[in-house]
């Protein structure tokens, strides 16, 4: 494996050059970005400048026949945030550069001039081509035009207008196995990073490629055997996930009074069961969709789908619970048509579904539009990917908009939007919210293995101490799953069924021929946010950003009538390991 | 915590009762209104575990391993034998959740701290025994696999969710013809093989 490095400030245009693994040797994914944006990025460089790199990464076992191996890393200083930031996304893209033997491809400095570019990665290496014919191109259309001189054999990267705007809540679409561009590394504007270094597109062609070969074939073989039965086996990756996909979790949030609605003002939403995924499967299935897709090769759980309009045409991939809740329920909006139609657009131009609906509910909250409008919010996004002056404020995020507008409620930690659980009803997710290296990030503490993985040792879950410990070795694990390019989703089987856990502790011991425990699991995820903590604090994080906007603590949530309670000094033990 | 649930619901079963026989694939007709919640006649100052084993027949291994996400007047649920259920009790039931929040809403589940402050409180003092009606929502897989189970016991529908439902169910129209004036009838279905 090698990593590949494109000085784009270099004279005389872009400059590759091919180096060893080096110091970074062994990481992959999170681990791979993160530590190498905490070693090389001046922490108070500006994000959009030359002293910030975008570092792309697949993980530790995407490129092998290792199922659910896919997920594909982008870490750089964050415009939204100005923390470290790593997103991540499925789609093929991840295994198809592994698979040509790439641990990394580093983006630097800033070209000079107007030009942009498209970076063609295959087994002969890395050209960087002038190709100003794409300019302001949206994903859609982009990849429709790139697919007629790069054929359907590869996988696409590519930013929207608002990446190439530089807008903050930016994305980088990859495509999915249809050659859709449809999953989103979506978080903290890595688009407008991208962006910032005039790439357009990354086309990636395996052909002539081999998978990666593991250092023991046998017990790699038995292990992804045994990993991909308890995954099938247990009721939510092998039945719940495949069946409605993660919008299941609509209903589960309303009923639990945690469905921040209108703009977190209440924990329920009256037009929740429109928006469940069990409606959104029926009518996918009633159209002539799928309610069960994988988002790349690979992928045994399938969690994803293809949405049809009413006439049966494709219109987005299925939404995912984010998304259906931050342009639905956040907004008043109960259609998922609308949702649907709002994830299209957002995909097209290439903006965070969570960031966007999040920042047109605090639009609402301004006036703008009242709640419940449809039309308006598809007219507020038709905004961004015009570029006017408005859709510039909107695609900049929900913390931009509120202070343009003069809008208290304001639900982001460091910038970065909230995801769908209010922090009031389920405050073990708000000491995550607050804690994170990333700014408010459901998936920072994820559902991983903490109980089988023992980090931190046993913690009594019915102690209120637990909620700290709890979100701590949450973060941690999560750390860790996210460095090896497993999607997240297997978190539940492996919690669940330690052999399914072992399967996945022996597939990485298998595949680089070392003996990988529990023990060595803790210590990635610590070394992991270790850095990423390091990186913050010399970018002048301290641990007042570590907290929720006011309104949480004063404000009152129905059903449950219930504020955040935690303690700032709790908060600040988090991190205490 | 528990949030108060006004007691509105109705105590007695009414007078007007239909049986009614369909083919299986009309079960997902049913699905809307199981997931905004069907009003079922129960004996209420019981346990949940009586309410969904005993009144509603389903097996108690079921219970203890596949309905994992219990709510009741919307605080998750940890103890179907310390849940006592009220006049009115709203309950939900689902199978076992993806993510960090399905894993916290999880029964008795190792991330049951992070909700703390919305768990339903257990009960152990002893309630009255008597005729009553809770609100019983299902979710996700369950809807499938239970639904048979509740609309056997019966479930009590008021005039426009009868309405409703008898666009999409042509027995029901048939059976119901244009008598629809009563307030609320109790429908009872059995699935045909
Ligand atoms: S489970 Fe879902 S997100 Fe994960 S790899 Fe499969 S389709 Fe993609």
């Amino acid at each position: 494996m090698k990593i590949a490095r494109i000085d784009f400030g270099a004279a005389g245009g872009p400059q590759v050059t091919y180096g060893p693994l080096g110091e970074y040797a062994g990481l992959g994914g999170r681990a791979m970005t993160s530590l190498m944006v905490a070693t090389e990025v001046h922490p108070l460089a500006h994000a959009l400048g030359a002293e910030n790199k975008l570092v792309i990464a697949p993980g530790m076992l995407s490129g092998t026949t290792g199922s659910m191996s896919g997920r594909l890393s982008v870490g750089c200083k964050s415009p939204l945030t100005g923390t470290i930031k790593e997103s991540n996304a499925g789609g093929q893209a991840a295994q198809v550069l592994a698979r040509l033997g790439y641990a990394a491809v580093v983006l630097e400095g800033k070209p000079l001039g107007n030009d942009l570019y498209k970076i063609v990665i295959n087994k002969d290496g890395i050209q960087v081509i002038v190709d100003n014919s794409l300019k302001l191109l949206d994903n859609y259309p982009l990849v429709a035009k790139l697919r007629t001189e790069y054929g359907d054999k590869v996988a696409y990267m590519t930013i929207g207008s608002a990446g190439e705007r530089m807008l903050l809540a930016a994305s980088i679409a990859c495509t999915d196995p249809e050659l859709r561009p449809t999953r989103h590394c979506g978080r903290g504007g890595v688009g407008a990073v991208m962006g910032s270094k005039h790439v357009k597109a990354i086309i990636i062609d395996d052909a002539g490629a081999k998978m990666r070969p593991p250092k023991d074939p046998d017990a790699f073989r038995d292990a992804n055997r045994k990993f991909v039965e308890g995954l099938r086996k247990h009721p939510v990756t092998g039945e719940g996930l495949p069946a409605y996909g993660t919008n299941v979790l609509t209903n589960i949030l309303n009923e639990a009074g945690g469905y921040p609605t209108k703009n977190f003002k209440s924990g329920t939403y009256e037009g929740s069961s429109k928006l469940s995924g069990e409606a959104q499967a029926e009518l996918e299935i009633k159209r002539g969709g799928k309610a069960t897709h994988g988002c790349h090769r690979g992928c045994v759980i399938q969690c994803s789908g293809i949405y049809n309009d009413k006439d049966g045409n494709y219109l987005t991939k299925q939404p995912e619970y984010e998304t259906t809740w931050a342009h639905g329920g956040n907004c008043g909006i109960d259609d998922l048509d609308t949702v649907a139609m709002l994830d299209y657009m957002d995909d097209n131009i290439g903006v965070d579904t969570m960031e966007m609906g999040v920042t047109i509910g605090v639009a609402m909250d301004a006036g703008l539009i009242e709640f419940g409008d449809k039309e308006g919010a598809i007219r507020l996004v038709e905004e961004v990917g015009k570029g006017t002056p408005l859709g510039r404020v909107l695609g900049c995020g929900a913390t931009v908009t509120g202070k343009v507008f003069a809008v208290e409620r304001v639900p982001a930690v460091k910038d970065q939007a909230m995801a769908a659980y209010d922090p009031r009803a389920v405050q073990g997710i708000g000491v995550t919210y607050a804690t994170t290296t990333q700014g408010a990030d459901h998936t920072a503490g994820y559902a991983v293995a903490t109980n089988i993985l023992k980090v931190g040792g046993d913690v009594d879950p019915l102690k209120t101490a637990g909620q700290i410990e709890l979100s701590r070795n949450l973060q941690i694990a999560t750390a860790a799953i996210d460095s090896t390019g497993m999607c997240l989703f297997i978190a539940f089987a492996i919690m669940d069924q330690p052999e399914t856990f072992q399967a996945l502790l022996d597939m990485l011991g298998s595949f680089y021929g070392i003996t990988m425990t529990g023990d060595d699991v803790v210590a990635l995820g610590k070394k992991v946010l270790s850095a990423e903590r390091d990186f913050n604090t010399r970018a002048g994080f301290t641990k007042h950003h570590d907290r929720l906007p006011r309104f949480f603590y004063n404000e009152a949530i129905a059903p449950h009538n219930q504020t955040f309670l935690m303690k700032d000094e709790e908060l600040d033990d988090v991190f205490n390991w | 915590m528990t949030p108060s649930t006004p007691d509105q619901s109705p105590r007695f079963i009414p007078a007007v009762r239909l049986n009614l026989q369909l083919p299986t694939d009309q079960l997902e007709q049913f699905f809307p209104l199981f997931q905004r919640g069907v009003t079922v006649p129960a004996t209420i100052g019981c346990s949940l575990k009586n309410l969904l084993c005993h009144q509603l027949a389903i097996p108690e291994e079921y219970v203890s391993e596949r309905i994992t996400t219990v709510f009741c007047d919307n605080c998750p649920v940890d103890d179907f034998e310390k849940t006592i259920i009220r006049n009115g009790s709203r309950i939900a039931l689902s199978a076992a959740m993806p993510g960090l929040v399905g894993a916290t809403m999880r029964r008795g589940g190792y991330y049951a701290a992070l909700r703390q402050g919305i768990s339903h409180l257990m009960q152990t003092a002893p309630a009255v025994v008597e005729d009553g009606s809770v609100t019983l929502k299902l979710f996700n897989l369950l809807m499938t696999e239970l639904g048979p189970n509740l609309l056997a016991h019966g479930i009590l529908l008021k005039t426009e969710e009868l309405l409703v439902l008898r666009q999409g169910i042509p027995e029901l129209k048939y059976n119901l013809g244009a008598d629809t004036d009563q307030d609320q009838t109790l429908l009872a279905v059995s699935f045909l093989e």
